[in-house]
């Protein structure tokens, strides 16, 4: 039991951070509640409170929303790359996850080195090679092309990493019956160790959605067209028009933010545990 | 079935080698060859081996050293604030008996928003009549140019990149103090230790391989800044934003001077590579230590 002294620390200490809490999310309030303002009312509100309450329902609330909409190419780049993120988690897992499960479980010469060099590679940073990649793609023709934006981005030494962990706590003998009933490797792989491991491979595919969705260097540096944008290049190229108004520009980066919200609040647990794991594990 | 297993291990491991083998080995190669010539990337053929120019040129490029210094600010400004305030807050959040869930969701919000719509956001807060000054002013500071002045850029932008991050090391710091033994602090209790002490003497040692760890990938996040400042001032005003990654990026893709380029990616990695480095002895070392203790008193 709390102490009568502790109790009234408690309250101070709560009541410090929420205020804390307020101060540190007055952005994101301000975003939200004048995101369905005309600009000339985001002006008028400026000084008061009010900068930070939505407007009253009327028939007008989600103007900026139903422009950016309409007007422009916007729910498109959210439908390409919803596209583009669905593609790279299916690749990434049929990639990723046999070269995992090769290290894990499939005893082919120099399995060890290559494990050692997967380990390596994840302290090189993606700068390092992007240039060469932007280099390599233009010189295949490939700027442009939805298969010039993916093909970088399939393999990931980390995934490789996090398979090969998961699956070399895997039981052998399950593998050993399946052979008995002529149940090839590959068929193995897909229909028995993917379902037995569906943590690694759910946490795969929220990192990959995550990093597809937020992603900005690479995708500006291969798409110029603009029927291939993505939502982070798209919502750029809208946001830098004179003819946006601030509160469509507030509009755009809240209807960006909404899928990863979803994926947060459905993944919240393995992304928590995602990222205490790494802080404990590499700690 | 030696032989089948190598066949097998090819097929599975083959898909995944051939990318690694286009995408990272013949990148970090070609970086590295790269780095010794003054390759044109508009012009392939009038290439030459001019060995070490490249690396020393770049650091007689007055730009190219502004960015590094840049960079180095940002590190400056980004690191202590970011670790700092993530531990401050995780001690905080842990030692609070209510609204726990509510603190690490509001304080892990910008964390999910991606760096270009913060940065877009923070366009707008940072406006000269944005909402930032109309707050100011109720305190009585009258307008400042925030992101459209040289000397304030960088530190606004770092102070916006801090607000970004500070909830994911926040989450870090908070399972690390859910992993502390309670044991540790009831045998403290009853040796009638006062919180300062508990907390030096317990919480602090606990915490440390993590704190490590934090610091470092800190550091390496605040080293490759880029995009906030190229969505948010396009590295200026007069290059006060401008950043090592930007300048690879710009000489690499847009001057297509993959010689320069690949000698200042090289710089970068090396950096990259030391630090890393530095986070894996400094906590293996701990390991060893801890190792050493046990094996002394096991004697």
């Amino acid at each position: 039991m709390l102490t009568k002294k502790q109790k009234r620390i408690n309250w101070i200490l709560v009541a410090v951070l929420l205020a804390l809490s307020v101060f540190f999310l007055f952005p994101v309030i301000w975003m939200l509640a004048n995101s369905f303002k005309p600009d000339a009312a985001i002006t008028a509100d400026m000084n008061s409170i009010a900068a930070f309450i939505p407007p009253a329902l009327n028939g007008n609330f989600f103007e900026n929303y139903v422009s950016i909409i309409t007007d422009t190419n916007f729910l498109r780049y959210m439908v390409n790359t919803l596209l583009y993120a669905a593609i790279l988690i299916v690749l990434s897992i049929i990639v990723n996850g046999l070269a995992g499960y090769a290290l894990a479980k499939i005893n082919f010469p120099f399995r060890d080195q290559w494990l050692m060099i997967i380990i390596m590679l994840l302290i090189v940073p993606t700068e390092t090679v992007i240039t060469i990649h932007f280099l390599i793609i233009a010189k295949a023709g490939l700027l442009n092309t939805i298969v010039g934006y993916i093909l970088p981005l399939i393999v990931n030494p980390f995934n490789i990493y996090l398979f090969r962990q998961v699956f070399v706590s895997l039981p052998d003998d399950v593998y050993e019956a399946a052979q008995l009933d002529f149940c090839g490797p590959v068929k193995y792989f897909f229909t028995m160790v993917l379902p037995m491991s569906k943590t690694v491979v759910a946490t795969v595919s929220v990192f990959t959605f995550l990093n597809v969705w937020n992603d900005y260097l690479w995708p500006s540096l291969v798409f110029t067209s603009s029927d291939l944008l993505t939502a982070q290049i798209g919502l750029n190229s809208i946001t830098s028009n004179e003819n946006t108004t601030m509160g469509q520009t507030l509009a755009v980066i809240t209807l960006v933010t909404i899928p990863v919200i979803i994926i947060y609040s459905l993944f919240s647990k393995q992304i928590v545990e995602g990222v205490t794991s790494t802080g404990s594990k590499e700690g | 079935m030696k032989k089948k297993n190598s066949i097998m291990g090819m097929a599975f491991f083959g898909p995944a080698l051939v990318l690694l083998t286009i995408f990272l080995f013949l990148p970090m190669v070609l970086t590295f060859g790269f780095s010794f010539t003054d390759y044109f990337a508009l012009n392939p053929e009038l290439t030459h081996f001019v060995g070490l120019e490249n690396y020393i040129n770049i650091f007689r490029d007055d730009l190219f050293v502004q960015s590094f210094l840049n960079t180095v600010k940002f590190v400056v400004i980004i690191v202590p604030l970011q670790c700092g305030g993530a531990l401050l807050l995780a001690l905080a959040i842990n030692k609070a008996a209510h609204c726990k869930k509510y603190f690490k969701v509001a304080f892990f919000v910008p964390v999910v928003m991606s760096l270009a719509v913060v940065s877009t956001l923070w366009m707008q807060i940072y406006s000269p009549e944005g909402i930032l000054n109309t707050l100011l002013s109720h305190f009585g500071i009258s307008a400042q140019p925030f992101i459209h002045s040289a000397s304030q850029a960088l530190p606004s932008i770092a102070i916006m990149s801090v607000w970004q991050g500070v909830g994911y090391q926040m989450i870090i710091f908070l399972g690390g103090l859910q992993n502390i033994n309670p044991a540790l602090y009831e045998a403290a209790e009853m040796d009638h230790a006062t919180g300062w002490q508990k907390f030096r003497d317990i919480t602090l040692p606990e915490l440390k391989p993590l704190c490590v760890f934090v610091f470092i990938t800190v550091t390496i996040g605040a080293f490759r800044m880029l995009v906030q400042p190229m969505v948010m001032t396009g590295g200026g005003p007069d290059h006060s934003t401008y950043t090592i990654v930007y300048d690879i990026y710009e000489t690499g893709t847009v001057n297509w001077e993959m010689g320069l380029a690949s000698t200042m990616a090289i710089v970068f990695t090396v950096f990259v590579v030391i630090l890393t480095i530095i986070q894996n002895v400094l906590t293996r070392d701990k390991e060893g230590r801890k190792h050493v203790n046990k094996k002394a008193k096991a004697d």
